[in-house]
């Protein structure tokens, strides 16, 4: 079991490599599936999931465009709206070692701790791998997979890209509404919107 | 609140017309604090009802930090201005210039590094009362480094006088550059396509402009993959642009295509079918680092090349050829041969990088030069002029040079100083010739990176030096030199015919430019420099020493050559007259030529043209550059006047804008005592014809 990680990364390099320059995954195909360990060394894979809805949010806690959902509380609110109709939310940090928001285990429990984020896992990607298969750009970069494990929403957390908190209630919460449209079986009528936020830090 | 604002208005008025016509923005913040600090200025602190005033918002950026464009890219956030304006005040919407791209690990940021303005126009209406006109704004933007963002904002405050109508407005110069770095409207519309992924883009754009890495920077968020490469072609008047797709949901889109320095063409594009045809300009990214190392032996190899062909040209064969000779005469001592002949190599490769150095600061500092850049400025091409003439009459035997020694005492007298001097000289004079075959090599250095393109330049130096080392190092070759004697005084005299021809090319060369009459006048001052190094000559027969005063009179003499060239408004309107092999020739458009022709009542067209500007091509070839045009203007002793805005012209930017365009073309007609007419977009040989046959 020592080599867990070894191979899981083995995998995401093989997952990621079979579709190069593929920059982002498409709104209503399949996600591309992918592994990562979490903040306990625990390994999470996309597919494990199959059956329910996915939030993955991409997050730095240096960005202060992160700092503006989370100490406000609207990405907890968000998060544990999710879950409560049955969704797993996984954050995921793609910051390089030696780049801003780049933890370890131990930080990032801490950071869990101290600002109850909500989230199922916390997810490292410190290669980068997913982020970009996923063509993450920005911190927070929201994608949500529906139960047959299809992209259905990617882009902002809200339509209002400012760094001011203020703007959240003027806001409309993209991620909240989309969840609630798939609750009720419809269509997400706003599928795609720009992110905004920090660039993801990645290694190269 | 017993706080009254009116009287509060009139004194901050009061206090801003003390400190006129510093028109700085109070901020909230101050400065020092942001990492792009923000300062709101005015183009004028006087206004008046009824029309615009600019407002500049001047961003610093700290060094390593960056601002955004008005679409950030992947990542990042543009400016927000949230305005209070009195009544009757409306803010227009912010103009950017021309961006900068910043990709870092796959996240494409479109950014400005340096200093930089967004301008927004202020619009006031016709009941706007005369008194202070207080204008505050709150912004925010987002700062960055490769590293960190932070969000910042400030908010700013400047107030405004509105004067009476016949007040003087005083215009804030600084806004000329500001709005030269602006994306200019192109006039046509392009057309875009998505497929199979694929974006595509038909820009119109003459096939005569010369492009060197254009970037196409979208308004339009969704459509494009901003970090993917964009591929052109050139397909005749068409610059084709395929790059990555990211959606396709807009029927139209907009943007800026970047074809330089500051230099950006605005327009809007359509659905329309687009396929990539034409010859491929090469990948925007530049060359890989593989191909970059085999460019640069290739160039190193041609530049190494070229300058020991240079040793053969007319400019430098007599100085070297004596050279050589001198040196086999020293034959027996070969440590000194040797000492010379490095002294000598370093004088020329140290001069070949000097003035590559100086080539790479003038093109970095925004001005599009080539290797000829010297040959372009008359001023160079005189100082060239005097020094080989002066070289000649020193080979003729009219003087000697104290240091640079061409006779048969150099052995003896010349130390290294003097190889290292003679080869500083050679380099110098060889720039003449450099220019044709080694166009490639020289080429090759605006690609690398300056270090590697400062290699090939000392390539150059080291080719030129060449034959020299050879003689010094190889004894076998300095054997077989002609041994020195008498006959050398004549060899020496006779190596005068090819200076003074070099000189002649030069005159021929300054007299395209500046004309034969500033020509008659340079002629002059260079028979004056003949005339000092005669005197200085006559002198040294006597054995008196006239070196300080010499020197003096020819530094004179040279730049009251340089002073009485010509100015660079008759340089363009020599540049122009030049062209009048056009079938309707035009003098260069300024409004002092206009109200003076108008004032003798003559008939005037005026038209404003820039060279990537299609419409305004096809218009000149359709109808203005035409016989029949050409004779019933002459026949109506119609003046025309153009105005190139192929380069940015504040003075043509703000005749445009009274005009109510934003760009070329623009066409007018005054016929004598009546209002101007502007003529349609699209121009026939009817259209201008049926004009002054009018008035005529």
């Amino acid at each position: 079991m020592r080599n867990f990680p070894a191979i899981a990364t083995a995998t995401i390099t093989a997952i990621a490599l079979a579709s190069p320059l593929a920059a982002a995954q498409r709104t209503g195909a399949t996600a591309q599936d992918f592994k990562l360990t979490d903040v306990n060394g625990k390994t999470v894979q996309l597919s494990e999931f199959r059956g329910k809805t996915v939030v993955l949010e991409w997050h730095n806690p240096g960005c202060p465009f992160v700092s503006k959902h989370y100490n406000s509380g609207n990405m907890q609110m968000t998060q544990k709206a999710a879950r409560a109709q049955g969704a797993v939310w996984l954050t995921i940090n793609s910051g390089a070692k030696g780049k801003q928001g780049h933890m370890t285990g131990a930080e990032a429990k801490a950071l869990i701790a101290k600002q109850n984020i909500q989230s199922n896992n916390y997810l490292f990607d410190t290669k980068g791998l997913v982020g970009k298969a996923y063509g993450a750009k920005t911190t927070p970069h929201m994608y949500i997979i529906d139960a047959a494990g299809t992209l259905v929403y990617q882009g902002g957390i809200d339509d209002k890209p400012t760094a001011n908190p203020a703007d959240i209630k003027i806001a409309r919460n993209h991620v909240l509404e989309a969840l609630g449209e798939i609750k009720s079986g419809n269509k997400v009528s706003v599928a795609h919107s720009r992110p905004y936020g920090c660039s993801v830090k990645y290694a190269s | 609140m017993t706080f009254d604002f009116r009287i509060f208005s009139v004194m901050l008025a009061f206090a801003a017309l003390i400190f006129a016509p510093a028109v700085e923005a109070q901020n909230r913040l101050g400065n020092s604090e942001l990492n792009v600090p923000a300062t709101m200025i005015a183009e004028s602190q006087k206004v008046k009802a009824g029309q615009n005033v600019t407002l500049a918002f001047v961003m610093e950026p700290k060094p390593t930090w960056h601002g955004y464009w008005e679409n950030p890219g992947d990542a990042g956030i543009g400016m927000s201005f949230d305005w209070t304006l009195p009544a009757g005040v409306t803010a227009g919407k912010a103009q950017f210039q021309v961006p900068d791209r910043l990709l870092i690990s796959g996240i494409m940021n479109y950014v400005y590094k340096g200093d930089y303005a967004v301008l927004v126009n202020l619009t006031l209406s016709d009941r706007v009362q005369p008194g202070p006109l207080p204008i505050s704004v709150k912004s925010e933007w987002l700062s960055c480094t490769d590293e960190i963002c932070v969000p910042e904002q400030d908010e700013m405050s400047i107030t405004l006088q509105v004067v009476g109508k016949d007040a003087e407005i005083v215009l804030d110069k600084r806004f000329n550059g500001f709005r030269a770095a602006l994306p200019r409207p192109l006039g046509s519309e392009a057309s875009f396509a998505v497929t199979d992924d694929l974006f595509r883009l038909s820009i119109p754009l003459p096939a005569s402009v010369a492009l060197d890495t254009p970037y196409f920077f979208i308004h339009d968020d969704g459509i494009v993959d901003y970090a993917a490469p964009q591929k052109f072609s050139r397909d005749g008047d068409r610059l084709i642009l395929e790059t990555q797709a990211r959606g396709d949901g807009l029927d139209m889109i907009s943007g800026v295509l970047k074809i330089g320095d500051d230099m950006g063409l605005s327009f809007t594009a359509t659905r329309g079918d687009v396929a990539m045809t034409g010859v491929p300009l090469r990948a925007e990214n530049g060359p890989q680092d593989q191909n970059l190392a085999s460019l640069l032996f290739l160039a190193l190899g041609g530049a190494i090349a070229g300058g020991l062909l240079l040793n053969l040209m007319p400019c430098v064969f007599p100085i070297l050829s004596l050279k050589a000779i001198s040196l086999a005469k020293a034959g027996g001592n070969e440590a000194v041969v040797r000492r010379d002949a490095l002294a000598y190599t370093a004088g020329v490769v140290l001069v070949a990088t000097l003035l590559g150095a100086i080539l790479l600061g003038l093109r970095a500092s925004g001005a599009a030069v080539g290797w000829a850049f010297q040959l372009q400025d008359p001023r160079i091409i005189f100082v060239l002029l005097a020094l080989v003439t002066a070289i000649g009459f020193n080979l003729a035997g009219m003087f000697e040079l104290p240091n640079i020694n061409f006779g048969n005492k150099l052995a003896k007298k010349d130390g290294p100083a003097g190889s290292f001097w003679t080869g500083a000289l050679a380099a110098f004079v060889a720039t003449p010739c450099t220019g044709p075959f080694m166009a490639a090599a020289l080429g090759a250095t605006i690609v690398l990176p300056p270090i590697a393109a400062l290699v090939i330049f000392a390539g150059l130096g080291v080719g030129l030096a060449l034959p020299f080392l050879l003689i010094a190092f190889v004894p076998a070759i300095r054997s077989r030199l002609p041994k020195p004697g008498p006959w050398l005084e004549g060899f020496r005299k006779a190596m005068a015919i090819p200076m003074f021809l070099t000189s002649i090319g030069l005159i021929w060369l300054l007299g395209r430019q500046i004309g034969t009459d500033a020509l008659g006048l340079s002629l002059i001052f260079l028979l004056l420099v003949a005339l000092i190094l005669w005197w200085f000559g006559g002198a040294q027969m006597k054995g008196s020493s006239r070196g300080a005063l010499t020197s003096a009179a020819m530094v004179a003499a040279i730049l009251g050559g340089i002073i009485a060239l010509p100015g660079e408004a008759a340089m363009d309107s020599r540049k122009l007259a030049s062209n009048s092999a056009a079938t309707l020739p035009s003098e260069p458009f300024s409004e002092a030529r206009l109200s003076e022709l108008r004032a003798s009542d003559q008939p005037v067209f005026a038209y404003f043209t820039a060279d990537w500007c299609i419409t305004c091509k096809a218009n000149e070839a359709a109808a203005i550059q035409r016989t029949e045009t050409a004779d019933a203007f002459a026949a109506a002793q119609v003046a025309v006047l153009m105005g190139d805005w192929t380069r940015p012209d504040p003075v043509i930017s703000q005749f445009l804008e009274k005009h109510g365009r934003a760009g070329v073309p623009l066409y007018l007609y005054y016929a004598p005592g009546q209002e101007p007419v502007i003529l349609p977009q699209i121009l026939t040989v009817a259209t201008l014809t049926e004009l002054v046959g009018k008035a005529a």
